[in-house]
């Protein structure tokens, strides 16, 4: 376990309960399989995410944190425990969703321009037209697409469709912004450049994270915690601080010698899960 | 093709690109050449087969006989007036039935999709007339509806619904799951999950549907006309075949080919019009 007290935060230390975006106590999910077993995906989730925070889910394949993002996007249903989003409720009005997602695989929506997959996921909130444009041409620049918002998304490349789809996320302002491992689709290059991105849109948008990897030196390179998930059932066994503040330049971070030796702790916890599974 | 040295292509060089350009051009030249070469050389053998007494030139007239054929009954005013009405009553039985088949199917097939108890109700019954031919119905049709157009009409219906139908069902199943996520995650409106994600989601799946759906079409009409009719361009083919006009039989058929080409390439067009992003 890494101490608690950042070496370098930029950020004044937030550990109130009123700045507490998202409190998940003692979640579970269970599945039930054809041949009528009960297997327990998740176990006893708990956790809290502070506002302004990147939180990664880390974890290998299969232990249920896409799972668990599901379920905080809305898309799955849990069977015990609970999620309070006072917070988010508190701050969600009609102008914001209290959580956008954006998926592993390509979601834009091929057959609408730009402007209009951003606009789809607004349709839920209430705004008039032009403040709906507003946000369109705010998010469109912000992720550096202004020249192809009357595109579509099939004459852009793989990591452009990817940016629209954290434009129209961030679009809708939401309280909590879930990314299910956004990047793993892309070719190495272009990742690095996207979590730097990543790195200044979060920063511009103040924005509160969940983000699912599977990535130990992108949950370092993000995040401003890491939980560290344990396989079937998936339980959360350790959560890291990650002490390297949120005005952190890609390159930079990966110099650091505790990058090195935060990498190499994770790498040891994921190693025993995975040689768990093995045996 | 003369090849240019590697060393000497430089970057923007006319002569290379036009050569590029050239070597395409060709390319797709010969390609159209054994597309339309090939039909021709067809006709070419059934002309010279008719020249030569081979073949019985009362059952197979030569092209060149069914052209000249053709060309006199158009030059005819009330000959081409005849062949105008035939044609006229086909469309309007043909273009009715579609639209019906059409609408009916992509409303029935959709909601279907999106709405369990009526596909739990509907599924059966429709996948299990739907290998029944259409054609063995239309006796109960003409029950239904009487011997005018209705009837016919109604059997192009019941083709293109069973096709546009079972389409759009298979369209909205089978649709990437990530837009309906998309819809939920966003806490998208009812409205807007419809028309501008599900229905669009599902519309390659739609617009295939359709273009079958112009096939059975213009079978089925056409089979109805041979049956039943005293217009229309199948009473016109059977009624030459009866007559042993043999010519005019060729010439009808040439004209519903005709109606059927311009339809596909219609429902070509459609489709790029439709979806764009789908590779053609």
């Amino acid at each position: 376990m890494m101490a608690a007290t950042s070496l370098q935060d930029e950020r004044p230390a937030r550990r109130t309960e009123a700045d507490l975006a998202l409190s998940v106590r003692g979640l579970r999910k269970l599945f039930v399989t054809a041949r009528s077993q009960i297997v327990e995906a998740l176990s006893d989730i708990s956790f809290e995410v502070r506002q302004g925070e990147v939180v990664a889910l880390l974890g290998p394949s299969g232990c249920g944190k896409s799972t668990l993002l599901r379920i905080l996007a809305g898309l799955d249903t849990y069977d015990g425990g609970m999620i309070d989003w006072s917070l988010g409720e508190e701050l969600n009005n009609a102008k914001r969703l209290r959580a956008a997602t954006v998926f592993q695989q390509d979601s834009t929506l091929p057959w609408m321009n730009i402007a209009n997959n951003l606009k789809v996921g607004m349709s839920g909130l209430r705004l008039s037209r032009a403040e709906q444009d507003e946000r369109i041409r705010k998010y469109i620049s912000i992720v550096g697409l202004s020249q192809f918002v009357e595109g579509f998304p099939h004459e852009l490349s793989g990591g452009m469709r990817q940016r629209v789809s954290i434009a129209r996320a961030l679009a809708t302002e939401p309280v909590l912004l879930l990314m299910d491992e956004p990047l793993s689709a892309l070719d190495a290059q272009t990742r690095v450049v996207m979590q730097q991105e990543l790195l200044r849109m979060w920063q511009r948008t103040a924005s509160t994270v969940v983000y699912v990897t599977h990535d130990i030196a992108e949950a370092l390179t993000l995040a401003d915690r890491v939980i560290v998930m344990t396989c079937r059932p998936g339980r959360i066994k350790e959560i890291c601080d990650v002490p390297f503040g949120r005005n952190r330049d890609v390159l930079d971070v990966r110099r650091r010698a505790d990058f090195g030796a935060l990498e190499v702790d994770l790498w040891k916890m994921i190693a025993e899960e995975v040689g768990d599974r093995l045996q | 093709m003369t090849a240019i040295p590697l060393g000497e292509i430089e970057i923007g060089s006319v002569p290379f690109v036009a050569q590029v350009m050239r070597a395409r051009r060709r390319e797709k030249l010969r390609r159209m050449g054994f597309s339309i070469g090939f039909p021709l050389l067809l006709l070419a053998m059934w002309q010279a087969a008719a020249s030569a007494g081979m073949i019985d030139v009362r059952f197979f007239p030569s092209p060149m006989r069914i052209l000249k054929t053709s060309i006199e009954t158009l030059q005819a005013p009330d000959e081409r007036a005849l062949i105008e009405a035939h044609l006229m009553a086909t469309l309007s039985r043909l273009v009715l039935g579609y639209l019906l088949g059409a609408v009916l199917g992509i409303i029935v097939g959709v909601t279907m999709a999106v709405y369990m108890p009526f596909r739990a109700s509907l599924a059966p019954i429709i996948y299990a007339t739907f290998p029944t031919p259409k054609l063995a119905i239309f006796p109960l049709l003409i029950v239904i509806f009487g011997l005018g157009d209705a009837s016919k009409a109604a059997l192009v219906t019941l083709g293109v619904f069973y096709m546009t139908c079972i389409n759009s069902l298979a369209g909205v199943q089978y649709a990437n799951p990530i837009y309906q996520d998309v819809a939920q995650a966003f806490r998208v409106p009812a409205s807007t999950r419809w028309f501008k994600i599900i229905i669009p989601s599902a519309l390659p799946s739609i617009v295939t549907g359709l273009k079958l759906g112009i096939g059975q079409a213009l079978i089925l009409v056409v089979s109805a006309e041979f049956v039943s009719s005293n217009d229309g361009l199948g009473y016109f083919i059977w009624n030459s075949w009866q007559t042993l006009d043999i010519s005019r039989m060729f010439m009808g058929l040439v004209i519903v080919s005709v109606v059927g080409g311009i339809a596909v390439v219609g429902g070509n067009a459609l489709e790029r019009y439709l979806i764009p992003w789908a590779k053609h």
